[in-house]
């Protein structure tokens, strides 16, 4: 074992001292260690992984392992792939960058994918015996000019459209769809309620929104994680991405590291300061929102990028039984912004922000079809899970969901303290 | 007797003249195929070659595919007129650098990412002038990203920088002079476009070689025609009446200043805006497509315009990559190494005088540019991976 062996639970452990990480290929035994390595800063669901992952290993038989393993144990050698390139239990840029640029990636790929291919099915049956109805529900804002006719038009014959009666007050749309009440009530939310109930604990309900407005609905909130809800807002997260831009263009600006690898394990130390945000107060949601913000896509900059990747991320990695999506417009793109990336827009430029509509509308359209596709490539979803698409304040939304979820047979128009007792129902809470 | 025509007229005078263009020595040594391959480029109008890249990278599902097609009004058209390689595979590392490097090597680049290595072996811009004697005003690559100033030669000793294009990096310039203003707190910001301007000019003044410019009268001193070219393609892009504000935007500017100054045989034009795909929003993704789209459209009317390009030049344009598909477990449309074949497949069109109209669904590879492009231009590029299309080398 490399010395840097990462502190892992007593089942991992032991099953580490049984020599098995040492068995793997060195490709792919690099990239489980690289991922353990950091075990404290796992959510549970990626924790249960790869004691799963590995107990399964364990428990198959030497040929079986031997047999899986084949083809990419005999392509490495191909690749190059030795103890100065890739050192045991290291993953870092070098070996991504070792990767793409070797001739035989394809293989490589195709080979994994293969181990996989076999290791799943083995794995998905065993998160689908413990499956559990689960929610989604993903909302559009209401200043989107468009009408439900022409709304997830990437779902098209999916689902089943519901007939919606909505409340004469705007502003209590989303209140009672989330909490059955008007907003003054401050009754629990359908995310808290499930994280209070007998299936939830930390980490199982999620909010991940544009602005900040549904992290504010329920009873007693205001911490990241009350009811053990996980609240992760663009707009909370304002201070930390201001000073995160800003520190990485004075990185930049100084030339104090020489090209992405390097300024990579820079931002690696730039953490979520306690002041910056409720998140801070978790290291696992610490590191989360951290690597959020610097995973190198938009998401410092377009607030829907950042709930898009934010949400595919808790649900590749937090796998949680409850998630609510809140997109929000983006702003219009201000001239020679594209040349900017880490300049804060208000500042750089005096013509004042314009919210971009039709803009918003079009990049959703294709948000929703990826944050589906993500939840839909786990067992834990397959089958079991409830998608409400909704925009706010319209007369119809969106279910996708298995035949025994209410909504799917209920009939319209629903008012949404009604809609909110179906969802009650499907959870048992 | 022979009747001779403008074309004939054209062949006779350029091989007149050959002893003179080409050094003595490479013209005695010439083989059998490299006289064949000149003699076709002479009797061949199109002795002008513009390699476009489409890019930044995009998806075939936003460009030639049916629910595409409204994303570049320009390309359809000029579809009808040019010829279309349905199938332009990209079989390389999915990366801006290598992918271009293997556009202009005519082999599979593995070099670093991020422009740190020049290209593995002699570029188009190298053998073309090498053969030629082509002077150093007569190739260029105009390109978007830092990474790419060492783009103009590659690292084959026999070739190297003193056949290297004139790399020049338009989005680099624009870049600082943004972030000076920005630094400066100037009123209004980047929106004062005159004092875009002012920074931009000063960047050329004082900072030129951190931004990729490699003419140099002496020493260390921009030639001033080049200087001078360079300006007026920033005024024009300052003062354009759709007040552009992208790199691509100021990358074709001054391509057609360059184009209209010194009419080079050899231009690489690197457009980029689309990678803005990283940022995650789809609508801007398709407006860089649409913006690409009609840039590609000004730079064949301005190769129409322009004596010196009218009917002797093969414009040749293709994506340099792809990007994931939206089923892909990447994330879309924001990333382009999964490796799937919406990376991998795009397509290629080329415009000229001498190409035929047509279109074939014969797969064709990025590699083949060089080699294509090489024919066109009379020279014999060896140990490539890549053919010639012979579907435009008619």
């Amino acid at each position: 074992m490399p010395a840097n062996t990462p502190k892992v639970s007593a089942a991992m452990q032991a099953l580490i001292d049984k020599g098995l990480l040492d068995g793997l290929p060195r490709s792919f035994g690099a990239f489980c260690f690289d991922q353990m390595k950091d075990w404290d800063l796992l959510f549970p669901a990626e924790r249960s992984y790869f004691e799963r992952l590995f107990g399964l290993l364990d428990r198959s038989s030497g040929p079986v392992v031997e047999r899986l393993f084949q083809p990419l144990r005999e392509l490495e050698p191909k690749m190059g792939m030795n103890e100065k390139t890739w050192p045991r239990g290291q993953f870092t840029l070098e070996q991504v960058d070792f990767l793409n640029r070797n001739r035989y990636y394809p293989e490589w790929r195709a080979a994994v994918a293969q181990v996989f291919a076999q290791l799943d099915p083995a794995l998905d049956a065993e998160a689908a015996r413990n499956g559990h109805a689960r929610l989604a529900i993903v909302i559009a804002p209401a200043q989107l000019p468009t009408d439900p006719g022409r709304m997830w038009t990437r779902f098209q014959g999916r689902g089943k459209r519901v007939e919606i009666s909505g409340p004469e007050s705007a502003e209590e749309f989303l209140p009672l769809l989330l909490t059955g009440e008007e907003q003054s009530r401050k009754a629990p939310t359908i995310g808290q309620l499930f994280a209070a109930g007998k299936k939830g604990g930390a980490y199982t309900s999620w909010i991940v929104e544009a602005g900040a407005g549904v992290s504010r609905l329920g009873s007693d909130s205001g911490g990241a994680a009350d009811y053990g809800v996980v609240k992760c807002s663009y707009e909370s997260l304002a201070q930390y991405r201001k000073r995160l831009m800003k520190d990485v263009q004075s990185v930049v600006d100084a030339q104090e590291t020489p090209g992405p690898r390097q300024l990579s394990a820079r931002l690696k130390q730039m953490k979520i300061l306690t002041s910056e945000g409720d998140l801070a107060r978790d290291p696992i949601l610490a590191e989360f929102a951290r690597a959020i913000l610097l995973s190198g896509n938009g998401t410092l900059l377009i607030n829907n990028t950042f709930v898009e990747w934010a949400t595919v991320q808790s649900v590749r990695r937090a796998r949680p039984s409850v998630t609510v999506v809140g997109f929000g417009i983006r702003n219009k793109v201000k001239p020679f912004s594209s040349l900017l990336i880490y300049a804060d827009q208000e500042a750089t430029n005096p013509i004042p922000s314009q919210m971009d509509t039709l803009g918003s509308y079009v990049d959703l359209e294709v948000f929703y079809q990826y944050i589906w596709q993500e939840f839909e490539k786990y067992a834990e979803y397959r089958n079991n899970t409830a998608y409400l698409f909704v925009g706010e304040g319209m007369e119809e939304m969106l279910a996708m969901a298995p035949p025994d979820f209410p909504l799917m047979t209920a009939a319209g128009p629903l008012t949404l303290p009604a809609v909110f007792g179906h969802l009650k129902d499907w959870l048992s809470v | 007797m022979m009747r001779l025509t403008k074309r004939r007229f054209v062949q006779l005078a350029g091989l007149s003249i050959a002893h003179r263009i080409l050094p003595g020595h490479l013209f005695a040594q010439q083989t059998a195929a490299q006289q064949i391959a000149a003699q076709k480029a002479a009797r061949r109008p199109s002795n002008k070659v513009i390699i476009v890249t489409f890019g930044g990278g995009v998806r075939y599902s936003e460009t030639f595919a049916p629910e595409g097609l409204q994303n570049i009004p320009r390309l359809v058209a000029l579809r009808e007129k040019g010829y279309f390689f349905n199938s332009c595979v990209n079989s390389g590392v999915l990366s801006h650098f290598n992918s271009t490097a293997s556009i202009l090597t005519g082999n599979w680049q593995r070099v670093d990412d991020f422009g740190f290595q020049p290209p593995a072996g002699p570029t188009l811009f190298e053998y073309y002038r090498k053969q030629s004697g082509a002077g150093p005003l007569d190739a260029w690559a105009v390109a978007t990203n830092k990474s790419f100033a060492s783009m103009g030669w590659g690292s084959d000793r026999d070739f190297g920088q003193p056949y290297g294009a004139n790399v020049v990096l338009p989005k680099q310039l624009l870049l600082e002079a943004v972030q000076e203003v920005v630094k400066k707190g100037a009123e209004g910001g980047v929106a004062n476009r005159e004092d875009v301007l002012r920074r931009l000019e000063g960047v050329l003044n004082e900072g030129y070689e951190g931004v990729g410019w490699t003419i140099f009268q002496a020493g260390r001193k921009l030639d001033r025609q080049v200087r001078d070219t360079l300006v007026r393609g920033l005024v024009e892009y300052i003062n354009g009446p759709e007040a552009p504000t992208s790199g691509d935007e100021l990358t074709f500017f001054i391509t057609r200043e360059i184009m209209r100054e010194f009419a080079p045989r050899l231009i690489l034009v690197n457009f980029w805006d689309m990678d803005v795909a990283h940022w995650g929003s789809y609508s801007l993704y398709l407006n860089a497509i649409t913006k690409t789209d009609r840039l590609t459209g000004m730079l064949w009317e301005e190769v129409q315009a322009n004596q010196s390009y009218k009917d002797k030049t093969t414009l040749l344009v293709l994506p340099e990559l792809g990007r994931d598909g939206d089923k892909n477990t990447a994330n879309g449309f924001l990333n382009h190494r999964s490796g799937d074949a919406s990376c991998r497949n795009t397509w290629l069109l080329a415009m000229g005088t001498a190409v035929p109209p047509g279109q074939t669904e014969r797969p064709v590879h990025h590699v083949d540019v060089a080699a294509t492009a090489a024919e066109l231009l009379g020279v014999k590029a060896a140990g490539l991976a890549g053919l010639p299309m012979r579907e435009l080398l008619l």
